[in-house]
């Protein structure tokens, strides 16, 4: 079997449902007949028909308000949203109903929404957008942000599977990069939603991060090996909602310093939830002030120069974690 | 329960104090803020305020005994004719006199200057001592790591941003504190401070240590049979070895001399330093002079204004604080003239006269010691002419200014005249600087102090 795409490997997890459920299905724009914007759905609707990979109209309340129906109903639905900044259209129909209807009613509603989120292909400020916070801060829907190709195929299984809402948020950066072929494993495998992953050890200073930026802080990590010889240990999150305390904090307790680093813009994203969590349980195990890199308060720019400028960048997390070492 | 007081840490890199004098006795009353002993130190010699009142029940440290910073010299009874105060009650931590002290100790200076006038000198040691305590920066963490090792924070220095102390500052010092666990003596050999670490310190100075050690007073001198005595230094003149050393080791000194007319200002000043002096209150000399051309010569050559450091970096420093070597009978000491480039010539006179007396009263404060950029040396009033200074470290350069003297000299025209002379000697630090460098920057002085007329404004 040969190394697959982080967007070939969604496009596995959806058919191996697919063919594993006959309750899960797919809807969205041009999923059937056109594959997908980007491909990921390619194949399937000559696989599974137009009864189960259903083309819609251009209309994301109408997309999400019947998911949350046909999961109520006993359907396994898997909406697409074309581009991840186009969910505010059906704001509405997730935080009234699918985030609330198994507190007040009792009814599960087993239902994924994905899309492409992120920036840095130069889309411009509709097709770049980073929503997770939104989400993130509402309770009733789980939010996943894979940023392996392994972890974009087990996460979309377990997310499928679950019996209540998740938003599940590819990043459209990582779909075809060459470094992020893997091989995967022939037979069935799931990642647990709420479980981080350690992807780097390191005593010096935790870098939490998640989404495409796991590849910056990487990067970032090996360089302030070699030039600074700090040894940074960098968490994948994977999991926003629920968040996985357990290895945040324990990390933290190690390191003792912390560098939040999020695509999405500053104020009140996840990198403020996870400082206020750090600051309320680890008070006194910081050697330094909690740090974050992220975008900053503006919308998402057009012009190349100012994508480079606007995205956290590994120079801004080497200036940010060189700061904090020394402090 | 009786509260401990620690011997202060009076200077960043100052490891270790000597009591100079008790000024209270054992089961004397003790007001908060009333001086209760002399403190000696390699920088400063400074009264150490009461942190509480109470009864003065136990001095620990004798007259002339020198311990580590942070450790107890005297334990206070509050509450002594009130026995009340729950037995359990933590004492103090160090991070108790900190948060309390400097807004109490602020309105007992107040207080103090409306009761007795005269008086100030107390209340600047107060308030220099508050202000210590507030500088002192600390991560949650060290705070806890602290707590659990049982140590007084004021015994760290911390190697953070701003002297912060983070958690390699206490692992550090329990690393050190576990390999030597005598308390006095073996702390005192291997001291937390960086500017006497035990790397420095060659075969022979650590005789010098040793030497220090072994006799109860400082001063003492042993006669020996075969006509040669053995003198221990004084803290200062260790101090002042140390630094010496260092400053020739870490720095290729380069000099570089030009000669001044210094004519003009000469006869300004046999005209008018009488009046001056009448008229302001305090001398005016040559030193003011070279300092404002000093302070020219570093805005048109920032780099005399910097340091080299350990990582090879360069550091420019935008304020121009001039420190100006002073003589004490105990040896010399350079206390800062900060924003130097900020006053006139009357204004540097000024702070020149207020420094040099607070200097020989031997009341300087911490922040009279820190922070100075380049040091203008003035051996001339010794009559030198020509001197080759070592840079205070970690500055760039060091000038000496020498005697002021009649020469013949050759001028326009080929003819020869009597003029008033000086030597400016600059010792700079060739990492930083190379000769154009330097020699641009005495020039610079020069054209200054010769640009000066018959009639000069001192304002």
């Amino acid at each position: 079997m040969s190394a697959v795409t982080y967007l070939e490997a969604i496009g596995q997890a959806i058919r191996e449902e697919m063919q594993r459920d006959e309750a899960v299905f797919l809807l969205g724009e041009d999923v059937g007949t056109y594959g997908g914007a980007f491909k990921v759905s390619l194949g399937l609707l000559e696989e599974f028909g137009s009864e189960r990979v259903i083309d819609t109209p251009m209309a994301e309340a109408a997309i999400i308000g019947s998911a949350v129906g046909a999961a109520l109903m006993g359907m396994r639905p898997i909406a697409e949203m074309q581009f991840i900044d186009f969910i505010t259209c059906g704001f509405d129909q997730i935080i009234n109903m699918a985030n609330k209807m198994y507190w007040r009613s009792g009814m599960p509603v087993p239902m994924v929404i994905r899309g492409p989120s992120g920036g840095g292909v130069k889309g411009g400020p509709f097709h770049s957008a980073s929503p997770e916070a939104w989400f993130f801060h509402a309770p009733g829907i789980k939010v996943v942000v894979p940023s392996t190709t392994y972890d974009a195929k087990g996460l979309l299984k377990t997310a499928i599977r679950d019996n209540n809402p998740v938003l599940y948020l590819e990043h459209k950066l990582l779909y075809r990069l060459p470094e992020l072929r893997e091989e995967l494993p022939t037979e069935d495998y799931v990642v647990p939603i709420g479980k981080a992953i350690v992807r780097r050890e390191g005593e010096d200073m935790t870098i939490l991060t998640y989404g495409a930026m796991v590849h910056q802080c990487l990067k970032a990590a090996q360089t302030l090996e070699q030039e600074d010889d700090l040894l940074v240990e960098v968490i994948d999150l994977r999991s926003l909602s629920p968040l996985d305390r357990e290895t945040i904090l324990e990390s933290v307790k190690h390191t003792n310093k912390v560098l939040i680093v999020h695509e999405d813009t500053l104020t009140g994203g996840i990198g403020a939830e996870l400082s206020a969590i750090l600051a309320e349980d680890l008070f006194e195990y910081l050697d330094g002030p909690i740090t974050r890199v992220a975008a900053p308060d503006a919308p998402f720019p057009y012009a190349p120069p100012l994508e480079a400028a606007y995205l956290p960048s590994v120079e801004k997390i080497l200036t940010a974690a060189r700061k904090l070492a020394a402090y | 329960m009786p509260t401990p007081i620690k011997m202060p840490r009076l200077g960043e890199s100052v490891a270790e104090g000597t009591i100079g004098n008790w000024l209270k006795n054992e089961g004397d009353w003790v007001e908060r803020d009333e001086s209760l002993a002399e403190i000696i130190t390699d920088k400063i010699n400074a009264e150490l305020p009461s942190p509480v009142a109470g009864r003065l029940t136990k001095i620990l440290v004798k007259v002339d005994e020198t311990v580590p910073v942070g450790v107890d010299i005297a334990l206070i009874e509050e509450n002594a004719d009130v026995s009340t105060s729950p037995p359990n009650e933590p004492a103090p931590g160090p991070d108790a006199a900190p948060i309390e002290n400097p807004d109490r100790a602020n309105v007992m200076v107040m207080e103090n200057s409306g009761i007795s006038d005269g008086n100030s000198s107390k209340a600047s040691t107060r308030a220099t001592s508050a202000h210590v305590e507030e500088r002192q920066r600390i991560s949650p963490l060290a705070r806890r790591l602290a707590r659990e090792h049982d140590i007084d924070l004021n015994a760290i220095a911390g190697t953070g941003i701003g002297g912060r102390v983070r958690k390699e500052d206490i692992l550090a010092y329990v690393a050190q504190r576990q390999e030597a666990p005598a308390p006095v003596g073996a702390q005192f050999n291997a001291p937390s401070s960086p500017s006497l670490e035990p790397t420095y310190i060659s075969p022979a100075p650590a005789s010098v240590g040793a030497q220090f050690i072994a006799p109860p007073s400082p001063a003492s001198t042993t006669a020996e049979d075969d006509g040669i005595e053995v003198i221990t230094p004084s803290r200062m003149r260790l101090a002042i070895a140390e630094h010496m050393v260092r400053s020739k080791r870490t720095s290729p000194h380069a000099t570089t001399v030009v000669e001044v007319d210094m004519t003009n200002i000469a006869k300004w000043l046999e005209k008018n330093k009488e009046d001056f002096k009448k008229r302001e209150g305090y001398s005016i000399s040559y030193v003011p002079f070279v300092m404002k051309a000093v302070c020219e010569g570093i805005r048109k050559f920032p780099f005399m204004n910097s340091s080299w450091t350990e990582d090879n970096k360069i550091i420019l420093k935008k304020h121009i604080n001039l420190g100006m070597a002073v003589a004490t009978d105990a040896g010399l000491v350079v206390p800062t003239l900060y924003d130097a480039d900020q006053y006139t010539l009357a204004g540097l006179a000024k702070q020149i006269s207020t420094i040099a007396q607070r200097t020989r009263a031997n009341k300087l404060t911490i922040q009279d010691l820190q922070g100075s950029t380049f040091v203008v040396n003035n051996p001339g009033t010794f009559g030198t002419i020509l001197s080759v200074p070592i840079i205070n470290q970690p500055h760039a350069g060091i000038l000496s200014m020498d005697a002021v003297v009649k020469r013949p000299v050759v001028i326009e025209d080929d003819a020869i005249a009597v003029r008033y002379m000086m030597y400016l000697c600059l010792s700079f630090d060739h990492r930083i600087l190379d000769g154009a460098g330097a020699g641009g920057f005495l020039q610079s002085v020069r054209t200054k102090l010769q640009s000066y007329g018959r009639e000069i404004d001192v304002y």
